[in-house]
């Protein structure tokens, strides 16, 4: 049913109609409209859960966790300080391999405040062993929130829907929302073998000692692998019942022949593809949008920028000292190719600065003036920064 | 005299008149007070409950993967959130309209300090769980370290006694008293020293419908320095000088104690510790800091109403753990 | 090979089995069965913890049954004893001594009110015959354990009855007859013992035939004979003797009522002599004592001998203790005594260290009486042993009662000399018994001997026990024991319960589940089939990690810790 409705209504009702068992949240800008409106659908009886609404992230994670542990399917949300506060119960839920989604309603983290979004906080959780997906546009975030259940329970893995706080969270779109019977055609009843369950008792959050870690890691990390396929057969199905295709690892667009590419992740995706469409055909480059950072889609990016002479990566977060993240990243991936494009990399849209519509051609002049070959902030005002610092 | 080679000793633990949530070959050292309040919760509570466990001496000793203790489910998260991991658990059995019990528990450290937050939300959220604190009075699991736990005076690793220091120099947290403050149903303390009281008050705290409490004392002979055969007459010594009252809570308020029969002075119960031992020398200090937690003890009685009655209660401190032939308790 | 990893590092429940924590042990707690100080104490060889745990369990039969495989006579020594297991008893030092003797003769009772048979002899029939002369106690217990064991045993007695002093000298007010008649009614005609009444050794059998015709003999002949008595070479003419006063008066049921009596002793006969012409109306009755009145502070060794509580019960009585005192004079009147010169002794060493008693000069008084009765013990009968006597007034012998030279001739009882208690006379029937089976059955050896060191209280943990009081039994008023029935009323069923509640069950196991509940590495276990040693648990060796906790907190000193390195 085609409706307009903001990204974080869009996004509860999404959760709703996957019937989470459990839904547990701590309020925080940008996420709590997710969280409101997932409680009002409670309210009203229009979705039957366990709303926990606790005394911190800490918890609200941790409760998820019980949840799932306990074999209900369960749900959380937050953003920047929120994802921060909750990041050792994350690597918790990752290594003990137990399925539920998160959506991290994407926000800039302190020092200094800001509320507004950037996606240093779900970058900073990276390592943290989850699946993250990012959405382009509201429609994607509903559609991946569906999936994401169906990818967590099938690998037995966390999933991580990232969402551009207020760009899309607070936005409203017009977008499609799925009718119940697609969802419960796609989304069986969450049954999960390793329950706690008093008939068949395990024991679940072990010391493992220097013998078996290893392996334990590297089973772990193999199940992310193999979740790059589970992702794309989830999205297959999808657009099959729904008709819409979500993006897969990554999506492309534009002119197929184009030697340059821009990658990005996110709303400016959004952003970009509509800039590209001005130029037509014409287009001077085409755009990959990432969807899957982790797993991280190391081939189907190679595969994507097979003879690229140019890829502008563009990203929503740094890791100070070094420079981008998913340039880092992107760069390392295609060192495998023979003749592997330029990577150019830039930071942009900080703690909620704009991305107009020139991002596009701004971003290919300052490629070609030699900008952003190694690392640079594209929307730095020079004139703001510190003598010492210009 | 050796025991016969061919009992079948295995068939036979199998068959115990009783129920059996933690096993043996767990790692916990000798005369581990913690290890024996677990398995006494364990087997009172019985075979339909869940278990979340915080990080701590509890959790490293009966889970070394692959190996478990445990034939309960049974789960160890984080240091901080057992609380938590338990409300989401409860909520979880709860959408599923299952009538398993929730128990969650920690030490001192995981309760007192760290997992204080988490408890508290749980507690104030109402959640159908009953949270249990084995009290060994510091971060034993890292080697002794001050937990807000930790008795005054008493030595640990990071609150040593010296030219400047005699050992702690802040009180023990009343933590049942915080935790009554949330105006929950029920909170009670409890001794390894009493078994069947302990017993009592878990079946008592999983038949209330709303979170409970319950905060067993339980001696380290490691940390405490004490042999390891003095587990119970030391935790025994604690409840009778008054150092560690046990009393119920309803709704905040008091709803029953263990009077002290006969209350013994507070140096019968530190003499008997290394962790106190800096308490017996001849020095201005120990004696002003002995008659300080003698003063506690003291306020700990007047506070509670632990004097006896006129008549001996058969569930005062002398009576309450009286055995009988054929162990009826 | 390696174990495969398993989703998330989940383990399987229990599998902590395979950690043998055993091996961390360096000591090791076993259960060792320890002798209860009542057991220890008691002159009869009765087990009171043993028959106190199965009263506990109202198991009344059982109890009498374990109690007579030491003591055929319960009704009687639950009245008589002078219960020393009391003195002995742990508990003492908690609150209050079990009142064993009450519980023993509530059970003795039980056994004749509801006519319990004697069980039958433990081994097949032995034709061989042991001859036991003497039907009183010791008499009675022998003939008893020898049938028990299989033996035929011919009873001999010189009276036309059984019983001995337990008939001819314990008043009824302590003893009453119909128990004397019925318990040993019932012993006497147990198959595989024949009571011969009124043959006299010496008179109408004598100790060479004896021998002859009996695989072995024992003698409890008693001491039948009057010790000689005068103050520096004079009697009163009219001498009455204590025994034999108190003997014609259970014939008869009278004596002579004077005002005023002094009996010289101070054990039993004195004691119940005493009693007795008082509540028969002797306005004045005094007993001269060397020793001194039982009670607090008062060495044992210098106590009266004769029972406190029937000491105590003459004093209510008003009977008038003169306590270290010693007859030093007798006044006369011709040869008719108006009165005696008594003088302060005490027993106190001689240069050789010996005690010997002592008079104090110038602590003399006068006590008037019409009648002074000498009640200081009686000797052996030398007719028809004096061979085994020679010059002295008892049968010197060996601790199981042998005779020196007679492999096959024991003794018991007052004869010994060293005896004076109907309980020490059964522990020795017992006891000679035991050795005449070891000596038929030609075992080497001395008998095991019962006599172990008794588990101290300290080895207790009395924490877990609950103070209660020690029952009262009713007591008849001074003022109607004139008519001579029994004092001392029954213990009633719940109370004898209750005792066996209160009851420590020193150095043995209770299962009272403590070691069960306590250990902290689940390494006890529960079993009613499989553990041998009287307990109810095992210790899983393969996990305990010996810490104590079990030894330190059993409640009843069963578990000792044993290095185990």
């Amino acid at each position: 049913m085609r409706q307009a409705l903001e990204g974080s209504q869009a996004i509860a009702r999404a959760v709703s109609l996957c019937k989470p068992q459990v839904v547990s949240a701590y309020p925080i800008t940008p996420q709590t409209h997710i969280v409101e409106n997932l409680s009002r659908l409670v309210a009203d009886g229009e979705l039957e859960c366990e709303l926990v609404s606790v005394e911190s992230e800490f918890s609200a994670a941790s409760v998820a966790l019980g949840a799932v542990a306990a074999g209900s399917r369960a749900y959380t949300a937050s953003s920047s300080q929120g994802i921060l506060l909750m990041a050792e119960v994350l690597f918790n839920i990752a290594g003990l391999r137990m399925p539920l989604v998160l959506t991290c309603a994407n926000r800039a983290v302190s020092a200094p405040l800001s509320i507004w979004n950037d996606q240093q906080d779900s970058m900073a959780v990276r390592d943290a062993g989850w699946i993250q997906l990012y959405c382009a546009d509201n429609q994607e975030a509903v559609d991946t929130t569906i999936q994401a259940f169906r990818i967590a329970e099938q690998c037995e893995l966390p999933v991580m829907v990232c969402v551009d706080g207020f760009t899309l969270t607070h936005t409203l779109e017009v977008l499609e929302m799925p009718e119940p019977e697609q969802v419960d055609a796609f989304l069986p009843p969450f049954r999960f073998a390793r329950r706690l369950d008093p008939d068949k008792p395990l024991s679940v959050g072990t010391l493992v000692s220097p013998e078996y870690f290893t392996e334990t890691r590297h089973d772990h990390h193999q199940a992310l692998r193999d979740a790059t396929d589970i992702i794309v057969q989830a999205q297959q199905e999808w657009l099959t019942i729904s008709g819409r295709d979500s993006g897969g690892l990554l999506r492309q667009s534009g002119p197929a022949d184009a030697r340059t590419a821009i990658l990005t992740l996110g709303s400016i995706a959004g952003t970009l593809e509509e800039a590209m469409e001005a130029h037509g055909t014409g287009a001077p480059a085409r755009l990959i949008v990432l969807r899957a950072f982790r797993p991280f889609p190391d081939q189907a990016l190679r595969d994507a920028c097979q003879g690229l002479e140019r890829l502008i990566v563009l990203e929503r977060a740094l890791s100070p000292g070094a420079g981008g993240i998913v340039g880092s990243e992107v760069r390392a991936a295609l060192s495998a190719l023979d003749r592997p494009p330029r990577v150019f990399n830039f930071a942009v849209g900080l703690g909620g600065r704009d991305v107009p519509l020139e991002i596009y051609p701004r971003l290919l002049d300052a490629v070609d003036a030699g900008r952003g070959s190694d690392f640079d902030i594209l929307d730095l005002d020079p004139s703001k920064l510190p003598a010492e610092d210009a | 005299m050796s025991q016969d080679k061919d009992i079948p000793l295995a068939e036979l633990r199998r068959a115990q008149p009783r129920f059996s949530g933690f096993e043996a070959g767990h790692r916990a050292c000798l005369g581990c007070g913690e290890a024996l309040a677990a398995r006494l919760v364990t087997e009172s509570a019985g075979p339909d409950v869940v278990y979340a466990n915080a990080t701590g001496c509890l959790e490293v000793f009966t889970t070394a993967w692959p190996e478990s203790a445990w034939r309960v489910p049974w789960m160890h998260s984080l240091f901080a959130n057992a609380a938590a991991i338990g409300a989401g658990m409860e909520a979880a059995l709860k959408a599923q309209g299952r009538s398993t019990r929730v128990i969650a528990m920690g030490g001192d450290g995981g309760t007192f300090d760290i997992g204080f937050q988490a408890l508290s939300g749980m507690l104030e959220r109402g959640h159908n769980v009953l949270y249990v604190c084995y009290d060994n009075e510091a971060y034993m699991n890292t080697g002794i370290q001050r937990s807000s736990s930790t008795p005054h005076a008493a030595v640990t690793t990071t609150s040593p006694a010296g030219r400047e220091r005699m050992g702690k120099r802040h009180l023990k947290k009343d933590i049942v008293s915080i935790v009554a403050a949330h105006h929950i149903p029920y909170a009670a303390t409890a001794s390894v020293a009493y078994p069947a009281d302990l017993r009592k008050k878990v079946r008592r705290a999983l038949a209330i419908d709303g979170p409970t409490f319950l905060h067993v004392h339980t001696p380290c002979p490691l940390g405490w320095g004490h042999d390891s055969a003095l587990t119970i007459e030391i935790a025994r010594l604690a409840v009778q000088t008054g150092l560690f009252p046990v009393i119920e809570l309803e709704r905040g308020g008091v709803a029953g104690v263990m009077p002290i029969r006969e209350q013994r002075p507070v140096s019968d119960y530190l003499r008997l510790q290394n962790r106190f031992r800096h308490l017996f020398a001849d020095d201005v200090r120990a004696r002003e800091e002995l008659e300080h937690l003698q003063a506690l003890a003291d306020h700990n009685i007047e506070r509670y109403g632990l004097r006896p009655g006129h008549e001996a209660d058969p569930l005062d401190t002398e009576g309450a753990d009286t055995v009988k032939r054929g162990g009826v308790r | 090979m390696s174990v495969k990893i398993t989703r998330g590092s989940f383990a399987r429940p229990g599998t902590s089995l395979q950690f043998d924590t055993g091996s961390w042990r360096i000591q090791r707690p076993q259960h060792r069965h320890a002798t209860a100080p009542c057991h220890a104490a008691c002159p009869a060889g009765e087990d009171a913890q043993a028959w106190l745990a199965l009263v506990e369990q109202e198991r009344f039969r059982d109890a009498w049954e374990t109690l007579i495989a030491a003591n055929p006579l319960p009704a009687i020594t639950g009245r008589v004893c002078h219960h020393p297991c009391e003195a002995a008893c742990n508990r003492g030092n908690y609150d209050e001594p079990i009142a064993i003797h009450h519980v023993e003769r509530l059970i003795g009772d039980m056994a004749l009110e509801e006519d319990w048979p004697l069980p039958p002899s433990q081994t097949n029939g032995d034709p061989r015959e042991v001859a036991v002369v003497g039907a009183g106690p010791a008499g009675c217990s022998a003939a008893w354990h020898l049938a028990r064991s299989g033996y035929r045993v011919q009873l001999f007695e010189a009276l036309p009855e059984a019983g001995g002093l337990l008939r001819s000298a314990i008043p009824p007010y302590r003893l009453p007859a119909a128990v004397v008649e019925r318990e040993l009614h019932r012993l006497l005609a147990r198959p595989g013992i024949r009571f011969l009444p009124g043959q006299r050794l010496g008179r109408d059998f004598d100790l060479d035939e004896l021998q002859a015709s009996f695989a072995a003999v024992f003698l409890s002949i008693g001491t039948q004979r009057g010790r000689d008595w005068s103050i520096d070479g004079a009697t009163p003419s009219d001498l009455h003797v204590g025994l034999p006063l108190l003997k014609e008066w259970m014939d008869v049921g009278a004596i002579p009522t004077w005002n005023s009596v002094a009996i010289v002793g101070a054990g039993n006969t004195a004691i119940d002599l005493a009693r007795v012409l008082k509540l028969s109306g002797v306005p004045e009755v005094h007993i001269i004592s060397h020793k001194a009145i039982p009670g607090p502070g008062v060495a044992p060794d210098d106590a009266m001998p004769a029972i406190r509580r029937e000491i105590e019960q003459a004093l209510e009585e008003g009977v008038v203790i003169h306590e270290h005192r010693g007859v030093q004079r007798l006044i006369l009147r011709g040869e008719q005594v108006i009165g005696v010169e008594l003088v302060h002794m005490k027993k106190l060493p001689d240069a050789e260290g010996r005690l010997q008693r002592v008079a104090f000069e110038g602590t003399e008084s006068i006590l008037h009486v019409e009648q002074v009765i000498p009640a200081i013990g009686q000797v052996v009968e030398p007719e028809g042993v004096q061979s085994l006597l020679g010059q002295r007034s008892f049968f010197r012998v060996d601790d199981r009662g042998c005779f020196p030279d007679h492999p096959r001739l024991f003794t018991g009882g007052d004869a010994r000399g060293d005896r004076g208690t109907v309980s020490e006379a059964i522990g020795d029937g017992r006891r000679a018994a035991l050795a005449i089976d070891r000596l038929l059955r030609q075992q080497a050896g001395d008998p095991p001997s019962p006599a172990q060191q008794p588990i101290p209280a300290e080895q207790l943990n009395l924490n877990y026990f609950e103070t209660a009081p020690r029952p009262r039994v009713p007591v008849l008023d001074v003022a109607r024991r004139a008519s001579f029935a029994e004092i001392e009323g029954p213990l009633d069923t719940r109370q004898a319960l209750g005792e066996g509640e209160r009851c420590l069950s020193c150095g043995n196991c209770m299962a009272c589940d403590n070691c069960w509940t306590l250990c902290p590495d689940v390494a006890v276990l529960k079993t009613r089939e499989v553990a041998s040693d009287g307990s109810h648990y095992l210790f899983d060796y393969g996990y305990c990690k010996g810490c104590g906790l079990c030894a330190r907190e059993c409640p009843t000193g069963y578990i000792v810790m044993q290095p185990d390195l």
